[in-house]
């Protein structure tokens, strides 16, 4: 205190000074217009001067924020421009003959629309796990199918979910045939390649080339028949030598498999339980 | 003291009184106003202290603004020169000048008072200007006006100063 006094005393003249001064320049900004309109403007800009360095500089403290915004923000937009992009495909795309057809051949079953969850083409025998189960009406032994043709059959069910066992399975066997000779045999894959897959047990006097469509015969109650498959590819001679093996090259790409449809055939239950009950016959 | 300060006021009034009266009507070639009226704070004696010249030195400047309708601008700029004068007369006076020394030309010099004055009233005069036009865009006209006023003070504080040094004779 006694200090701050001491500091006070000696340099009274100086606060005098600034006294006097601050009242003379209080009444010339008071008093006289000019220079009270001088004076505003200059404050005014300098004001708006340290405005925009202190904007300046919090703006430069916020970049990291602003960086993380824009970011997240650009990665919505993303996902929103692949759905927008989708969408417009569906309504711009003009349907093959293959969909069309498919469609046709499907218009007297229901058809529900699924989405691949989990899906795998590397392994021997591969599985593809779907977003409907049995709440939706999903049952073992029904039909999977995408836009290029046939996918699989369903092999497992859950309250959500069921899994499919597709083609590229080396336990699924699908009954199909030749479409201009309508001769029949099983589809099958041996693993390698998830674009071609055989189908067996063609008889020795067919007749047919390579480039012959493959479609699913309809002796079974899991698909109807005339589903496109794929076309012959190579033709070759079974192991034993009694029939051809043909080699079918997919229509449909597993490796790139999204949406799916479960056929759900309206007798399909009636049918199987007939089967079983002459299966059983027959073994008695 | 008392008669010190009834003195010193009454040579304020008077100085004011000429500015108003005579010489705020000298515009010499447009530019030119003397502003005789710093000679109040040139006359401080040596023992003045500094607070003193500064109320001396706002006060003289406020009434003269007062007078004019000037308000802030004389008071400002005599209240620098009054802060300045203390300092620059010891800084000017004989080393052998007694403590209560008047500035004069018999106690400090021809010379040396011309100095002095000179100085003074250049600061009083730049001051003066540079607040009455705040700002600087018309530069040349502002430095003839500077210039050529205080020019024509200070050879009015110098004449003021001989008068009384011949009336002191």
């Amino acid at each position: 205190m006694r200090a701050l006094l001491d500091f006070l005393t000696r340099y009274h003249h100086w606060f005098l000074l600034i006294v006097l001064e601050g009242l003379s320049l209080g009444l010339l900004f008071q008093f006289n217009h000019y220079h009270n309109s001088v004076w505003m403007t200059t404050a005014n800009t300098v004001v708006a001067h340290v405005a925009a360095w202190e904007e300046g500089v919090l703006r430069y403290w916020h970049l990291g924020q602003t960086n993380e915004d824009l970011m997240r923000r650009n990665l919505m937009l993303e996902q929103k421009n692949e759905r927008l992009t989708r969408y417009i495909a569906t309504l711009t795309h003009d349907s093959t003959w293959t969909e069309r057809r498919q469609a046709d051949l499907l218009s007297d079953v229901t058809l529900l629309p699924a989405k691949v969850v989990t899906n795998s083409v590397l392994r021997r025998d591969n599985f593809i796990t779907i977003n409907r189960g049995e709440a939706d009406g999903v049952k073992p032994e029904m039909g999977v199918v995408c836009g290029t043709g046939i996918v699989g059959i369903i092999y497992m069910t859950s309250k959500h979910f069921a899994i499919v066992q597709p083609l590229l399975n080396s336990r699924s066997r699908i009954s199909c045939r030749l479409r201009d000779s309508q001769y029949f045999g099983y589809l099958k894959w041996e693993g390698g390649n998830p674009l071609y897959a055989i189908l067996d047990d063609i008889p020795r006097h067919a007749r047919f080339k390579e480039g012959d469509i493959v479609e699913t015969s309809g002796y079974s109650s899991v698909f109807p028949s005339g589903i496109f498959v794929g076309k012959v590819s190579k033709i070759e001679n079974s192991d034993d030598g009694l029939s051809y093996k043909l080699r079918v090259h997919l229509s449909t790409d597993f490796s790139r498999l999204q949406a799916v449809c479960v056929v759900q055939q309206h007798f399909q239950s009636e049918i199987h339980a007939l089967e079983q009950q002459a299966d059983s016959l027959a073994q008695q | 003291m008392l008669l010190t300060i009834l003195q010193r006021f009454f040579w304020m009034v008077v100085l004011v009184a000429a500015q108003l009266l005579v010489f705020n009507h000298i515009h010499l070639f447009g530019y030119a106003t003397p502003l005789p009226y710093v000679y109040l704070v040139l006359s401080l004696p040596m023992d003045t202290e500094r607070w003193e010249a500064l109320l001396w030195g706002f006060t003289c400047g406020l009434l003269a603004d007062i007078t004019m309708l000037t308000p802030g601008v004389g008071a400002f700029a005599l209240t620098l020169t009054a802060f300045m004068q203390p300092t620059l007369l010891k800084l000017m006076a004989p080393k052998d000048a007694v403590e209560d020394m008047r500035p004069s030309y018999s106690t400090m010099g021809f010379w040396s008072y011309s100095y002095y004055a000179g100085i003074l009233t250049l600061q009083f005069s730049l001051a003066y200007f540079c607040v009455l036009a705040f700002n600087f865009h018309h530069f040349t006209d502002l430095a003839i006006s500077f210039l050529s006023s205080w020019a024509l003070t200070f050879l009015l504080c110098l004449i003021f100063q001989g008068f009384r040094k011949k009336r002191n004779e």
